[in-house]
């Protein structure tokens, strides 16, 4: 049943795009086996993993938010503080080794992604402000906080005017595997979904974390400090969001610039409920789904589709994985009328 | 009800129960918790589905596939836990679900339906008024009116006393009376004897899913019934040991507590407790003895005053650290509070200890002293659980406050405090939750008991202290407790101070 819903799903996924790609003058079956054809072969299936290593580290953290039902759906906006904090170390130390810069870059990253997070945690836990609301408007002030950086002060004086900083020097990269754009994030992201296993089941916050999600009351009634937790969860969950924004920009990028990332923050969302919020289950779900982002672009490149196209199949098979998701948790019986 | 089957995993429910219901009468449907009763009235209102069995309704016989169908039927059910949208009003929730107002809303024409009913069995409500800010007792007038505007001719009520006070309780059972005069049928689900004994015509027992037995009226008697229920003898009279009362544990002084909605709960109040003595909180729900509880173990802060535990404030102290020194707390609310649903038996048997060692160093959890803590409790207990890995939620009323009684009086408590600690139980497991407390009284703790039950009060407490509007109308030692004063003195027409 397990295996079964998800497949049936994808199957039933692929064809309810069939009209849309006949729509758009294109067959079908070209279609699907440009999307298979991501998974079977070797760029694919590297790129498939570079595209997930941003929505890994920051579902990761979702996880951890989610589990004592904090509703982060700032992300997004944690990302690009990351981001920002790690292009700022780049513009404060650029001389330094490179140990001693991506080292700082990973810091600053973890540390302005979490404390970005733990704004919304303060609101709420103080002032009981809806997280929801919150954490949704925090995105868009560090979006335009990077816009403002990168069309500003920022900005690359040989860049031609596009809102981007200079390239990073060579010190300012982490390390990469040849031939692809994996980079060592992906090693970061693996370590952190194994910590962040270990916190939600042998650790003493894990066990109040789950105990605040079942209950805030019953979690005051067994002396939690709510406050605490709270501040603690988002500045993790942040800080991983963190990361995957400094990810970007010293993996893949190589600078700051806008829409740095096309919202991973959200996809990290929905990776985080598919794996039903199980920190080792988000390791393949993110790479399958960084396989769906590079199926879009192959789509795109391969056959001429246009971007919103493509956009419609991605989602049209979330929304039929979503869905039959929650099939997999009740019995269906058919009755005759 | 013929022969009625229903299984759920692992348990029968209802192992082919016959149930008969006449025009005119009251008919109390007995049982301890987990007999069935419950299960065999979903049955009867369509929300269950009978494995086997035949129902007939006017020697007619019916298939109910669903509460729709059942109140077409004329059968209307009040569920224990109330079914009303709480931001609504009475009048939208009577309404909910009805096809009459089908595109517009006719308020004034149903108000005055609504209105008319009420009038007539003298259940005063305003239909205007949002359900959250009714009693209980409200609540469940909202709900038979509901039943009612649906034309009831057989009214099923679902444990309904367990949330009215006395005076309520009453009332109730002269609405019910007057029902069965009209001729119409009620079907009064409960465990409690003394009611069932006071407002049916005839009782049905059940025990473990099957019928024990249907007695009238005038063959009722309260030892067989609980014999009958229980499937033993039961004690009606508890042992108490002789303790004197050793050094002042608990001592409240002059404390004022604020109530949710803006005004002082608990007002300029002072209190002790010594070593080895049950004080019993009497009173009325909603005079204070929830904010009371909550001040002294640490949910609710206090406004003025001090609370001292053996002599040293801790008023502004962390719950965590009042726990620390030994204050264990039975809460009224067992399912969102003291026992969260979703964890494992084994997580909540730590629920309040899993800073301590063994249970944890450092940062990590030691699974392994969780799990045998759970095992000798389970087994120290006697509670029935399929494992020590089951959720919480598969556990009956009587287990669950069972679990919250191990953890809690585990610890060689020095205080504790136990809010309705029997209720909603039945005969069996209130007989044992309520020689635990004993039994810790004569450890050398210091209990402050909460209840609505005055037996249950006089049975167990050295001292009684009545409560009404946030304040102790009287303090007594419970040798010189009188009833009726206690009576005069929870409804505020009598002071002794």
């Amino acid at each position: 049943m397990t295996i079964a819903v998800p497949v049936v799903s994808l199957v039933l996924g692929f064809l309810s795009a069939a009209p849309l790609f006949l729509a758009v003058g294109v067959n079908p079956i070209l279609a699907y086996r440009q999307v298979l054809g991501v998974f079977l072969n070797v760029d694919g299936l590297t790129e498939s993993f570079t595209r997930g290593i941003p929505l890994l580290l920051a579902s990761v953290g979702l996880c951890l938010a989610f589990k004592m039902n904090f509703w982060n759906i700032g992300a997004e906006g944690q990302l690009f503080m990351g981001a920002f904090a790690a292009t700022g170390m780049v513009f404060l130390l650029p001389d330094s080794s490179a140990f001693v810069l991506l080292g700082s870059m990973i810091i600053a990253g973890f540390i302005f992604g979490g404390l970005f997070g733990m704004i919304p945690g303060y609101l709420k836990a103080r002032l009981e402000t809806n997280e929801v609301l919150t954490t949704l408007m925090l995105n868009f002030v560090a979006i335009l906080w990077v816009d403002y950086l990168v069309y500003g002060p920022w900005r690359d004086p040989e860049g031609f005017g596009f809102p981007l900083t200079p390239m990073f020097p060579p010190n300012a990269r982490l390390p990469w595997i040849p031939g692809t754009r994996i980079h060592a994030g992906l090693i970061v992201g693996l370590v952190c979904a194994g910590l962040v296993y270990v916190f939600l089941a042998r650790t003493k916050w894990g066990y109040e974390l789950k105990v605040t999600g079942e209950s805030r009351l019953a979690a005051k009634y067994a002396g939690i400090d709510y406050l605490k937790l709270t501040l603690l969860v988002m500045f993790i969950s942040g800080g991983l969001a963190g990361l995957a924004g400094m990810g970007l920009v010293s993996g893949i990028v190589l600078r700051l610039r806008h829409g740095i990332s096309p919202g991973y923050g959200f996809s990290a969302i929905i990776i985080g409920w598919l794996a039903r919020l199980n920190p080792l289950a988000v390791v393949p779900v993110s790479i399958l789904f960084g396989g769906l982002l590079v199926a879009g672009d192959a789509l795109q490149i391969g056959l001429g589709l246009a971007f919103a196209t493509s956009q419609v199949f991605q989602a049209l098979i979330l929304l039929f994985v979503v869905g039959a998701e929650v099939l997999t948790r009740y019995k269906v019986a058919l009755t005759w009328e | 009800m013929k022969g009625i089957v229903k299984r759920f995993p692992g348990v029968v429910a209802n192992d082919h129960v016959d149930f008969e219901l006449q025009a005119g009468e009251v008919h109390g449907l007995l049982g301890e918790n987990g007999a069935g009763k419950t299960t065999l009235m979903n049955v009867l209102y369509g929300i269950l589905r009978p494995e086997e069995g035949e129902i007939y309704i006017r020697d007619e016989k019916v298939d109910i596939g669903s509460p729709r169908e059942a109140i077409n039927l004329g059968i209307g059910m009040v569920h224990q836990n109330f079914k009303l949208v709480e931001p609504h009003t009475v009048l939208e929730n009577i309404l909910l679900g009805l096809k009459e107002p089908a595109f517009i809303l006719n308020l004034k024409d149903a108000g005055d339906k609504v209105l008319e009913i009420s009038k007539r069995y003298e259940l005063p409500i305003d239909p205007g008024a949002r359900i959250w800010q009714l009693s209980m007792g409200e609540r469940q007038r909202v709900e038979i009116l509901k039943a009612l505007y649906r034309g009831a001719n057989i009214l099923v009520l679902d444990e309904p006393t367990s949330v009215l006070t006395p005076p309520e309780t009453k009332e109730l059972f002269r609405f019910i009376a007057q029902m069965a005069r009209e001729g119409r049928s009620v079907v009064f689900i409960t465990h409690k004897l003394d009611e069932v004994m006071a407002a049916s015509d005839r009782v049905t027992v059940l025990r473990a899913g099957r019928n024990v037995d249907t007695l009238h009226r005038e063959q009722l008697d309260k030892t067989k019934l609980a014999s009958m229920m229980v499937g033993r003898e039961v004690l009606f009279t508890l042992r108490k040991s002789p303790v004197v009362p050793g050094e002042r544990v608990l001592e409240l002084n002059q404390v004022t507590v604020m109530g949710d909605k803006g005004f002082p709960a608990v007002k300029n109040l002072t209190l002790d407790i010594r070593k080895g003595e049950i004080l019993g909180v009497a009173g009325i729900a909603g005079n204070g003895q929830r904010e009371l509880t909550e001040a002294i173990t640490g949910m609710r802060p206090i406004l003025s005053g001090e609370v001292r535990l053996y002599g040293k404030e801790i008023h502004s102290e962390s719950i965590s650290r009042r726990i620390e020194e030994g204050i264990a707390y039975i809460p009224e609310d067992r399912v969102g509070v003291a026992a969260p649903q979703g964890l494992t038996v084994a997580q909540d048997l730590v629920l309040r200890r899993y800073r301590e060692k063994p249970f944890s160093s450092g940062v990590f959890l030691n699974q392994h002293k969780i799990d045998n803590n759970a095992d000798t409790l389970i087994k120290e207990f006697n509670i029935m659980v399929s494992g020590k890995d089951a959720p919480a939620r598969t556990l009956s009323g009587g287990n669950l406050q069972k679990l919250i009684l191990a953890r809690e009086l585990s610890g060689k408590p020095a205080l504790i405090v136990a809010v309705y600690p029997t209720r909603g139980l039945d005969v069996g497991a209130t007989e044992y939750v309520r020689s635990l407390l004993l039994k810790q009284r004569e450890a050398g703790a210091a209990l402050l008991m909460v209840s609505e039950d005055l037996d249950e009060i006089l049975s167990l407490s050295d001292r009684i202290a009545v409560m009404y509007g946030g304040e102790i109308v009287g303090t007594f030692p419970a040798s010189e407790a009188n009833v009726e004063e206690i009576g005069l003195m929870m409804g505020g027409s009598l002071r002794k101070t």
